[in-house]
């Protein structure tokens, strides 16, 4: 295998990683909202059950969490899957997982707004939606903005778990060449990678706070 | 003074089931009238003027704003009037908090404009006009485009009252104004609830500036342990024989 073969693989690895981390985003953002109002739910049944979710998602590892989410359905179910269901297991198992933590972080940032500005806006006759959309998701958003540059930052990484269930990401092509044609410079590739891509995340974090500092 | 705006009876309200922060409150105020109510803290007047404007539920006695009946009591069990009905009667009323609580991510001009365009379906030229108006008459036009953390306190405040008149309100209520500011910074928001008053704005105002209470006031109501212990014009209220009265008002 020569050096241009080699970087293709790599960079083949590259994009499926990139696949993950964006596909997680685009579900588990949203979904994480949907978790964070069943945990503050009034409802004591919807309350303990996200909190249950919550807790086995933040108490195993994804890994785990991944191959359950795979193998499951055929171990538990017989059920027969698809070739392309690997992708898909990986993107709900990953997606469960940042739901749970995006939830927390949501949770944390809503709860944080005085109560001052749900009874300004009662008062001045904003209904329940307008108030939640026009003045505290726009807070909370800045709110939140450092613990999700965290939590994006560790999802960059996390992505390399999806070799568990041989998903053929960067982690996996780098670790499968490091081993056959015994080198460790795929390892490096690979690590100079999830740097640099995660030095564009946190660029892109730090712009939008800038942009959202245009109050306190 | 004209017809009763607002008209509170035997209003009652407990916390953690037997603390009783108010005992039975009446309270009728007519259009065009300013009553501000003094008294000790913890003697139960934010909790009235929070009742009033719906932001604590009561337990027991009758509001009712014109002839809206905004909750009342049968054999014993509160009744509020139904969702659309309550959002009705908020119409009638504005409050200026004791914590301004603007909306931080809004410039002055959005903060006055976002409410009548949202809830009032006013169009965006007419609430512009009535906001830049109402700037102007409290001294902050140059200020439309400033967010509230660029502001003092009473310039914030001040906002803040431009931001309920906004809403047209029939009775503005006030929530010990002052009380989050520096004494330097009073003066400036005194001075526009006083202009408010001489145009016969109906204002309710809970406040610990006595002197203020008594030049802007054609009513005063002294209230303590959740009851009212005093009311009358501010002459009487300063001349009152009542113990209590004398020695709170002495302090001032």
């Amino acid at each position: 295998m020569n050096f241009s073969v080699m970087l293709q693989l790599l960079g083949n690895g590259m994009l499926m990683s990139i696949s993950i981390f964006l596909l997680t985003l685009v579900f588990s953002l949203p979904l994480g909202m949907v978790v964070a109002f069943g945990r503050m739910s009034k409802n004591t049944i919807i309350r303990g059950i996200v909190k249950f979710y919550i807790s086995v998602m933040r108490g195993t590892p994804l890994m785990l969490q991944l191959i359950l989410v795979y193998f499951g359905p055929h171990f538990l179910f017989g059920v027969a899957l698809s070739s392309n269901y690997r992708f898909i297991a990986t993107i709900i198992g990953f997606s469960l997982n940042y739901a749970a933590y995006f939830a927390e972080i949501y949770r944390g940032g809503i709860e944080s707004m005085p109560k001052g500005q749900y009874e300004a806006a009662e008062v001045l006759g904003f209904d329940k939606f307008q108030t939640f959309f026009k003045i505290i998701l726009p807070q909370v958003v800045k709110r939140v903005l450092p613990a999700m540059t965290n939590e994006t930052i560790t999802l960059v990484k996390d992505t390399s778990l999806a070799s568990a269930i041989s998903m053929v990401e960067l982690f996996d092509v780098a670790s499968q060449i490091a081993a056959s044609k015994s080198t460790i410079m795929p390892i490096m590739v690979a690590g100079l990678f999830y740097y640099v891509f995660n030095f564009i995340v946190a660029f892109i974090m730090e712009k939008i706070e800038k942009r959202l500092s245009y109050y306190k | 003074m004209g017809q009763v705006l607002l008209e509170i009876k035997n209003l009652k309200k407990t916390f953690n089931e037997d603390l009783h922060v108010l005992k039975g409150i009446d309270l009728c105020v007519k259009e065009g009238e300013v009553v501000s109510i003094i008294g000790p803290s913890g003697s139960g007047k934010s909790t009235l003027l929070r009742a009033a404007t719906f932001l604590e539920t009561i337990d027991g006695g009758e509001i009712k704003y014109l002839d809206k009946v905004a909750a009342t009591t049968e054999n014993g069990v509160v009744k509020y009037a139904s969702k659309h009905e309550l959002k009705e009667i908020r119409n009638y009323f504005g409050l200026v908090f004791q914590n301004f609580n603007l909306f931080p991510h809004f410039s002055v001009i959005k903060n006055i404009t976002e409410a009548p365009i949202h809830t009032d379906h006013v169009s965006k030229d007419v609430a512009y006009e009535r906001a830049l108006k109402l700037l102007s008459k409290l001294g902050l036009s140059e200020k439309k485009d400033a967010y509230p953390c660029e502001l003092s306190g009473g310039q914030q405040q001040r906002v803040s009252i431009a931001r309920a008149l906004a809403k047209e309100p029939k009775i503005l209520f006030f929530d010990e104004p002052t009380s989050a500011l520096d004494p330097e910074l009073t003066g400036e928001v005194l001075k526009v609830i006083k202009e408010l008053a001489k145009e016969h704005m109906t204002m309710i105002i809970v406040t610990h500036e006595m002197q203020f209470a008594r030049e802007v006031s054609d009513r005063m109501i002294f209230m303590e342990h959740g009851v009212v212990q005093a009311e009358g014009t501010p002459d009487e209220i300063f001349n009152s024989d009542n113990a209590r009265v004398q020695e709170f008002i002495g302090k001032f």
